[in-house]
């Protein structure tokens, strides 16, 4: 009997649901990916300091990462989590500080909610993605697999405070209060003041100027300047760049560029190219560094399916890399991925 | 067993409802169109196109008027979303952008949705659905064999929401506009007069 009204009572709320979604406002968003890899090193070890795609020769996991998002009215709110290891110790900090909480990894990529009090005023509170740079953590964001290391080196995600006004469809301006990078919780207070001028001067460019500065827990003061632009140029040709210094109170820190360029030759397939300059800034104790890395990858589109095979050429002028025997020092690295990542 | 039949004929009728969604048909430029002629004797045309103008700046963030060519034919741009959907949750995949056409004449009107362009979205750093480039793809051109299928679906809830359009189209211009009432003089006392 329980079983009969069971399935009845099934049947005729899928129906309802089904019905009501044609008439239904704002319905809850949800959305994910799921990314896996294998990559082999040429150096028949992990030698390139990519953020993710670390592990060589091997079949390994990326995340299954988690969106929701609902909108009533002027208010909406966005959760996102994420599992695996792109999604957990690569990406985000394990527990609050706390040292009973070390072990617990909280999942979140984003957690805020934000209020449009006008069409062209909004305020945002939470744990939100960072506004610097130009990839970003959920592969589905990303042409390339592996990452360039301005987005390793710099913020992924920014807690805080912001609003963001936009005087037209070609200009806004953001501005908030965050806590340190990558952080849910700030021991030395609200640190850090954030800003982001947004500006498309013509359609299809956009660039984002932004800025980052302030004093992390138990570190000197420092900034960051960011330029992320990308132009699509033609359908199937889009190009981008990424520009940015961050400069530490005393030394220290990191600049470079990147220049991202795409070509989808048919609609299920593209190619592109990142080529990346990147220095890392002497600190007294370390040394200074200069690393060129170019990668090449395609994108083969199936459905929500992206198929990425990816190569990628490192040369660090302090010869930080290792040769197969895992003793001799060399200025070169290389390697080949394959992944796959579903987005839905 | 009843009852399970029952309930499986149910859900089957769901996805029936969800799968019946046909293509929209080719113009004779090889252009996606939706297309309808209504006979309507008892409205005057001057009526008829005013409704029609009405009706796409009853929303401003989703139509556009672009033109309105002598006293009959009225071009407007809009939007519509495309999204998947089940059980009260829904995935935004793009946006369709297309061209309204709206032709009046005693006793009868004409409307069409053409120029259809599918702007694909995908998920922001925020968590947010964006527009993923500013050129879109004609939404008949072909796409290969690896994504028939999923264009063939943008294709058909293009085709649902068009028809969903042309309804609340063909109600906007049955409805009569009534002009705002102009606001009653309130009764006020002088204290200057005795």
């Amino acid at each position: 009997m329980k079983l009969r009204s069971l399935l009845t009572l099934a049947a005729l709320a899928f129906t309802t649901a089904g019905f009501a979604q044609e008439t239904a406002d704002a319905p809850l968003q949800i959305s994910g990916s799921a990314d896996a890899y294998y990559k082999y090193d040429f150096a028949k070890r992990p030698n390139i300091g990519t953020s993710f795609a670390s592990d060589h020769n091997s079949v390994s996991l990326g995340m299954l990462d988690l969106a929701l998002k609902k909108t009533t009215g002027k208010a909406s709110f966005v959760g996102e989590l994420s599992f695996g290891p792109r999604g957990q110790y690569q990406s985000l900090p394990n527990g609050d500080g706390n040292t009973s909480n070390a072990g617990n990894s909280f999942h979140i990529q984003n957690l805020y909610a934000s209020y449009a009090f006008t069409d062209k005023f909004s305020m945002t509170a939470g744990y939100m993605g960072t506004f610097i740079g130009y990839e970003v953590i959920a592969p589905t964001g990303n042409f390339n697999y592996s990452t360039s290391y301005l987005f390793t080196n710099g913020p992924f995600q920014n807690a805080g405070i912001k609003g963001t006004y936009a005087f037209s469809d070609k200009i806004s301006l953001m501005v908030g209060l965050f806590n340190d990078w990558n952080v849910y919780q700030d021991f030395n207070g609200v640190s850090h003041v954030g800003a982001q001028l947004m500006v498309s001067p013509v359609e299809g460019w956009t660039a984002y100027l932004n800025v980052l500065s302030g004093t992390s827990n138990g570190a000197t003061n420092g900034t960051v300047l960011d330029l992320t632009t990308s132009y699509q140029v033609t359908e199937k040709i889009k190009v981008g760049l990424n520009a940015a210094d961050y400069s530490v109170d005393g030394g220290g820190g990191y600049g470079g560029g990147a220049l991202y360029l795409q070509n989808a030759f048919t609609p299920g397939f593209g190619l592109g190219l990142r080529g990346e300059l990147f220095t890392v800034k002497s600190t007294g104790a370390g040394t200074a560094k200069d690393i060129a890395a170019v990668t090449l990858s395609g994108n083969l589109k199936s459905g929500g399916l992206t198929f990425i095979p990816e190569i990628r050429f490192d040369n660090d002028s302090n010869s930080s890399f290792l040769k197969s025997d895992g003793l001799t020092a060399t200025k070169n690295a290389s390697q080949f991925s394959l992944a796959i990542v579903y987005a839905f | 067993m009843r009852i399970l039949l029952t309930s499986l004929s149910l859900i089957l009728f769901t996805i029936s409802l969800f799968g019946q969604d046909k293509p929209l048909p080719f113009d004779e430029r090889g252009k996606l169109i939706y297309y309808e002629v209504i006979a309507d004797t008892k409205t005057p045309k001057d009526s008829l196109l005013s409704r029609a103008k009405a009706f796409f700046e009853s929303d401003v963030k989703k139509y556009k008027i672009s033109s309105i060519k002598g006293d009959s034919l009225l071009q407007a741009t809009g939007k519509m979303m495309i999204s998947k959907s089940a059980l009260g949750m829904a995935r935004p995949m793009g946006a369709v952008d297309y061209n309204f056409y709206a032709e009046v004449k005693e006793g009868k009107y004409r409307f069409w949705l053409t120029d259809f362009v599918f702007v694909p979205y995908m998920r922001d750093r925020y968590g947010n659905f964006v527009p993923t480039t500013t050129i879109g793809t004609p939404l008949e051109r072909e796409q290969g064999k690896l994504r028939e299928a999923e264009w063939l679906g943008y294709q058909r809830i293009t085709a649902r929401e068009a028809k969903t359009l042309a309804e609340q189209f063909k109600t906007a211009l049955t409805t009569i506009i009534y002009a705002p009432e102009a606001p009653k003089p309130k009764n006020t006392i002088s204290t200057k007069k005795w």
